[in-house]
């Protein structure tokens, strides 16, 4: 891209489109954009060297040498913690680049989880593997800050997503609560992120990976009160979503937004899920309410609705936009679903019906086909839903895919016709400007 | 300005490092004075081979004394469980009683978890926490299968675990088959 403007730079010049002045400033622009890169590319195989040496040296103590004295093994234990501790401290005195920061972080990280293994090994201390993880993780994450890391903060968000699931997914699991406190500590950094480098690549990648790790843990948090998952997921789907619409992220690319799309798409799956009469008939039925879960959803509702007033008062809400309330409207479902399942199915199908139609005039207005076919795809997904349906009758099926139908050609129809008398107006507007 | 910064920042950096070494070396600290001040305990056990991603191999050990028959009936899964052991008259650990909390008695108890209480046969399940011994990868499955026949022989009680105990601690620190550690064992 930037390769093909700087060759058409003399064209351009030559006739006369832009001066000299001008081309020389482009090409220096340029240039300096791209003394980044060779810099970030030291520090990425830095970084993956590091992981690689680190996983090495944990493979190789995980072989349990156990021909060594017990001495020789404690020394295996802490050899490779004081190297990783001293380049790191090497790299701060000394004010090192950031590939020396990075990577020596790296290095370090995996170096205090294979002194713990080796310890462990030692002494056949039994502690559980997510309890290890833990340990491994509280005792690097001031790295994070200190080296200003973004590959030990990612490191931290994967051990954090992988400790939530052995600990909250296993059999007999608890409720993670640690997972919480592993993510507030990432979040100032994240913030930070957001503020200074909104646009750059690293940023965009916490923005998708935050909220896909938070998405596979959620459900570690509800064990016992099985009911709230499906509410507690439409909830977090619609922050997502309309985090993704504040004001921060919007002059973001689609794929720089990882809430938006994540929220959306998620709240689309759900929806189709709920769009089924037997989700409401044999899976909702509450027996048994646990408190705890059920203010953690509480809490994820009030948080949506302080995004959603905050879009209200930057006046960033469209009106007309679904997905911004479809959390309010399926918990209010939720209820009325322990009672009576028809009309929470009929509902959520006119919901989707509506998002589909939505996300179509999205696409059509502002030109944008990746919105217009998510729309068709919406409602393709919806119509392909009932018609396997199995509990609705034939005919009932056959009167409304024909009625849709008609729905289609009516609104093709209306706006075909403003279609036509928009481009006549502007027709006559241009012939009187010309006159 | 920027030196001060830098020297803050060194100092948090060295208190990181300095946690880091602590806690591995107060890991060891605590298990060698264990084993340096504990009471021994052989406890009769069955090894079998599992693994773990980051630890590398070890063996799992199923222990002869898993249950107790009490009266109390209000257990609940992985409940905290004060085991009190003894030895018998062969030199084996056997369970002496077990309690919610801890007992002003002078005998040696492990914490254990409560796996299952049958109310029926009023019996309490339990596990005990030394179950994990780490062995070189190509000897815990042989260990596994020497144990096996060390079984069949006509010597009884011929695996057991030594372990150290001292006021609720334990360290696992060998499995012995037929007298012989049994990394040696299976060489």
């Amino acid at each position: 891209m930037q390769s093909k403007l700087i060759k058409e730079l003399p064209e351009l010049v030559e006739k006369g489109v832009i001066t000299r002045d001008i081309a020389s400033k482009i090409e220096g622009y340029y240039a300096s954009k791209q003394q980044d890169s060779p810099n970030r590319l030291f520090t990425i195989f830095g970084v993956l060297g590091s992981i690689l040496i680190g996983l090495g040296i944990i493979l190789i103590i995980a072989h349990n040498w156990d021909n060594f004295p017990k001495a020789i093994k404690t020394g295996f234990a802490f050899g490779p913690l004081i190297i990783g501790q001293l380049l790191v401290g090497f790299s701060i005195l000394k004010q090192k680049s950031n590939t020396w920061k990075e990577a020596s972080g790296v290095f370090l990280f995996f170096a205090v989880g294979a002194s713990m293994a080796m310890v462990s090994q030692i002494y056949n201390i039994p502690g559980n593997f997510s309890s290890y993880m833990l340990t491994w993780m509280l005792l690097c994450a001031p790295l994070i800050y200190v080296l200003r890391s973004h590959a030990l903060a990612l490191l931290h968000l994967l051990f954090a997503t992988i400790y939530a699931c052995e600990y909250g997914y296993s059999y007999n699991g608890n409720t993670p609560w640690a997972y919480l406190l592993c993510i507030a500590i990432l979040l100032p950094y994240y913030y930070n992120l957001l503020k200074r480098k909104l646009e750059s690549n690293i940023t965009s990648v916490f923005s998708w990976l935050f909220p896909i790790s938070v998405i596979i843990t959620l459900g570690a948090f509800i064990t016992k009160f099985d009911e709230l998952i499906f509410l507690s997921y439409i909830i977090l789907f619609g922050l997502f979503y309309n985090i993704g619409k504040l004001p921060a992220f919007q002059n973001l690319r689609l794929r720089q937004n990882g809430y938006l799309v994540l929220g959306s798409l998620g709240t689309v799956v759900l929806l189709l899920t709920a769009s089924f009469r037997w989700v409401w008939k044999d899976v909702l039925g509450i027996s048994k309410t646990y408190i705890s879960e059920s203010s953690l959803v509480l809490v994820l509702f009030i948080a949506t609705t302080v995004v959603v007033v905050r879009l209200i008062q930057k006046k960033r809400l469209e009106i007309l936009n679904l997905f911004h309330y479809i959390y309010i409207i399926m918990s209010v479902l939720f209820f009325i679903g322990l009672a009576n399942d028809i009309v929470p199915t009929i509902i959520t199908n006119i919901l989707l019906f509506v998002l589909g139609l939505n996300a179509i005039k999205i696409g059509v207005n502002k030109m944008h086909f990746g919105i217009l076919n998510y729309g068709l795809l919406i409602i393709a997904s919806l119509i392909f839903c009932r018609f396997l349906d199995t509990n609705m009758s034939f005919v009932i099926r056959g009167l409304l895919f024909v009625l849709i139908g008609v729905g289609f050609f009516i609104t093709n129809y209306i706006m075909l016709r403003k279609q036509k008398t928009e481009s006549r107006k502007q027709k006559t507007e241009s012939n009187k400007t010309l006159k | 300005m920027q030196t001060i910064k830098l020297k803050y920042l060194f100092t948090l950096f060295v208190l990181i490092a300095l946690v880091q070494l602590f806690v591995p070396l107060q890991m060891i600290l605590g298990q060698e004075d264990i084993l340096d001040k504990g009471t021994a305990y052989k406890f009769k056990t069955e090894p079998v081979d599992p693994s773990d991603p980051f630890r590398g191999k070890y063996i799992t050990l199923r222990y002869a004394i898993n249950s107790v028959t009490t009266k109390d009936s209000t257990w609940l899964r992985q409940d905290d469980v004060y085991v009190y052991v003894k030895e018998d008259s062969l030199g084996f650990a056997e369970v002496d009683q077990v309690s919610k909390a801890p007992l002003a008695i002078d005998k040696d108890y492990v914490l254990a978890k409560v796996n299952w209480y049958n109310k029926n046969t009023k019996n309490l399940r339990f596990n005990l926490p030394f179950n994990r011994f780490y062995m070189e990868e190509s000897k815990a499955k042989p260990a596994e299968d020497a144990h096996r026949k060390a079984q069949r022989d006509t010597l009884p009680n011929n695996t057991y675990a030594l372990v150290y105990i001292k006021e609720g601690e334990a360290v696992l620190k060998d499995v012995i088959i037929n007298e012989v550690s049994i990394a040696d064992y299976v060489e």
